[in-house]
């Protein structure tokens, strides 16, 4: 992908491979990953997901491989620009901290202001929390929040943060259903009004299925397959992924994974067909 | 945009009340500090008059005193907020987690191997001692992973005492017994010039300085690491403002006990555990409660005065044992 200058605008992931000790986690990846669409990243516990987003985000040296970002080598970027251009956001236990909403969106500003605010930081720290409905909430602090408004409050400050690329390891853990669902309408509007790129590690599978634009299933370390997410959300594949069988039915025009294996065996397939 | 200001303000009202009443108290204990003493002279009226013996008594004892209390106290209150940020325990500081204790090892060392010398080079020794100690501890606790947060101070007081034995141990065999029982004392009565606690001034202005990044820091590597932070770095220089304060205030006022542990606890209570927000909360409240425990000292035995390290000891600990308790009592939050 090219942007108006000639350059490439993308991330692009080559040949990574990643170990801890004997365990080969990563087996010579490659991905690239598009721009203005959510990308999930699924897969069986230990299949790599987190590994593989972690490298990506720099947060993880590979042991072999390169990442470029916008074309170019991640390593020799320094880590505040590539801070400018990626933002991540790690499953949350920082419960013992008192922080307030308002304080915690202004981290995201620390790769453009080094911690000394300018008008132009306050502003985007505002509009922040506007845009993420935190208002009201903004004096207090992050362990008196419920889970769906804690959430809402770790997103602000990516925002706050303007990256391109937004990276989220299983954001959904310890969410109810109705802030799951809350949150993936927001990464849309994300990706629809402020052109961002999401990058995802869920956990599940529907979810995948009903949001992501393309599915990157991985499996020992190795991307099985990939593509748009309606190609991925099919019973051939998501067996062989996951080792287990599924059922594909549609509901609303979507398609909503089964995974329970029927009570009657001879029940099986009913509810196939789209 | 002005109606957006005007109930902003309202909003912080509250808040800067609070924080202009402190400063007030703060002021008044200043003042309070400054005159009190055995030489009556001293005061307002005399000062002005600029009466001879009085300015004298005012210039040469008075006022490096309460310059030296004031340092001091915000410096080992800072010097708490930052470790307590950086290594996500409340229950960290530099005197229960044996850094004040390897300080005083430090300054031993510094006698038994150089003999008598300027204090710059006790400092000197006290920092490398104050500060391969604290690193030396903070590993072992994140390696060791207390199962509360509760047994952190607990732990650091034996490792201080295991410290402090040592030290005692290698006093004894070299005949400097004497030495350690004066520098184990806290007193801001020394007849040695507190000019070296001015070095104290550079870890503060720079805590101020990086306040945001000891806030991120403190929010976990990762984190930092996304923010473009570098975590490594932030940790090391946080540490090494530790120990020039604790080495600072240990070699010219010895160890004063508590302060650092107590004092930012009291103000996140209030402000919460951004380092930015309440760093100058910290280092006011540090010297308002420092210069109450002096005053009081100096007032108790009048003329005569009690070693303020006692009184600070003993109210210190009893508030460090309120804080324990709700600890326990409210649970783990």
């Amino acid at each position: 992908m090219l942007n108006f200058k000639g350059e490439q605008t993308m991330i692009e992931i080559k040949n990574i491979s990643q170990a801890y000790g004997n365990t080969q986690v990563l087996r010579e990846v490659n991905l690239i990953i598009k721009e203005k669409r959510i990308t999930a990243l699924i897969g069986a516990n230990g299949a790599g997901k987190s590994t593989l987003l972690n490298v990506a985000a720099n947060l993880l040296e590979p042991c072999a491989g390169t990442v470029l970002l916008d074309g170019k080598d991640i390593k020799e970027m320094k880590s505040q620009d590539i801070a400018k251009r990626i933002a991540i956001l790690k499953q949350t236990q920082h419960l013992n901290m008192r922080i307030s909403v308002r304080d915690l969106v202004s981290f995201g500003r620390y790769p453009h202001s080094q911690g000394r605010l300018k008008d132009e930081d306050e502003q985007k720290i505002r509009q922040a929390i506007e845009y993420m409905n935190l208002k009201e909430i903004e004096n207090k602090f992050i362990d008196e929040l419920s889970g769906g408004q804690r959430q809402r409050a770790y997103i602000a400050m990516i925002l706050a943060q303007d990256t391109k690329y937004i990276f989220l390891d299983e954001p959904l853990n310890n969410l109810d259903i109705k802030y799951s669902v809350e949150m993936m309408t927001i990464l849309r509007k994300l990706v629809k009004e402020l052109s961002k790129t999401v990058i995802i590690v869920m956990h599940d599978i529907n979810f995948a299925a009903a949001y992501a634009d393309d599915i990157v299933a991985m499996k020992g370390g190795q991307i099985m397959k990939e593509g748009a997410a309606q190609d991925i959300i099919d019973q051939t594949v998501l067996t062989e992924v996951f080792d287990h069988e599924f059922c594909i039915a549609n509901v609303y025009g979507k398609k909503v994974c089964v995974y329970f294996p029927p009570e009657d065996k001879s029940a099986k397939g009913d509810a196939i067909n789209e | 945009m002005q109606t957006l200001k005007v109930t902003k303000d309202k909003k912080v009202n509250g808040v800067t009340i609070k924080r202009i009443s402190l400063f007030l108290i703060f002021i008044i204990l200043t003042v309070l500090s400054l005159m009190i003493g055995a030489d009556n002279n001293v005061t307002i009226g005399n000062l002005i008059k600029m009466d001879d013996t009085a300015g004298q008594t005012f210039i040469i004892s008075r006022a490096p005193r309460t310059i030296a209390i004031i340092l001091t106290a915000s410096g080992l209150s800072i010097a708490g907020l930052i470790m307590q940020a950086i290594s996500r325990n409340k229950f960290m500081s530099p005197s229960t987690s044996g850094t004040t204790d390897a300080a005083m090892l430090g300054v031993l060392l510094s006698y038994l191997l150089i003999g008598k010398q300027p204090h710059i080079i006790q400092v000197i020794f006290a920092f490398i001692f104050a500060l391969c100690s604290t690193i030396l501890f903070m590993t072992v606790l994140n390696k060791i992973k207390l199962r509360d947060a509760v047994y952190v101070p607990l732990v650091g007081m034996m490792y201080g005492a295991i410290i402090k034995a040592f030290t005692t141990a290698i006093a004894y065999h070299f005949g400097a017994l004497q030495i350690v029982s004066i520098i184990s004392l806290g007193t801001f009565n020394r007849f040695t010039n507190f000019n070296l606690l001015y070095i104290v001034l550079v870890p503060l202005f720079l805590s101020v300085i990086y306040a945001t990044r000891f806030s991120i820091a403190g929010m976990g590597e990762d984190f930092s690491k996304g923010l473009g932070l570098n975590y490594k770095r932030t940790i090391f220089l946080g540490l090494c403002i530790i120990a020039v304060i604790s080495a600072a205030s240990f070699v010219t006022v010895g160890p004063i006990t508590f302060v650092g542990l107590i004092i930012p606890n009291m103000v996140s209570a209030f402000y919460g555990d951004d380092v930015k927000k309440s760093i100058f909360d910290v280092a006011v409240l540090g010297a308002v409660f420092v210069l109450l425990c002096d005053i009081f000292s100096r007032l108790i035995i009048y003329p005569y005065e009690v070693a303020v390290g006692f009184t600070i000891g003993i109210v210190g600990g009893l508030i460090f044992l309120i804080i324990l308790f709700r600890r326990i009592k409210y649970g783990k939050q």
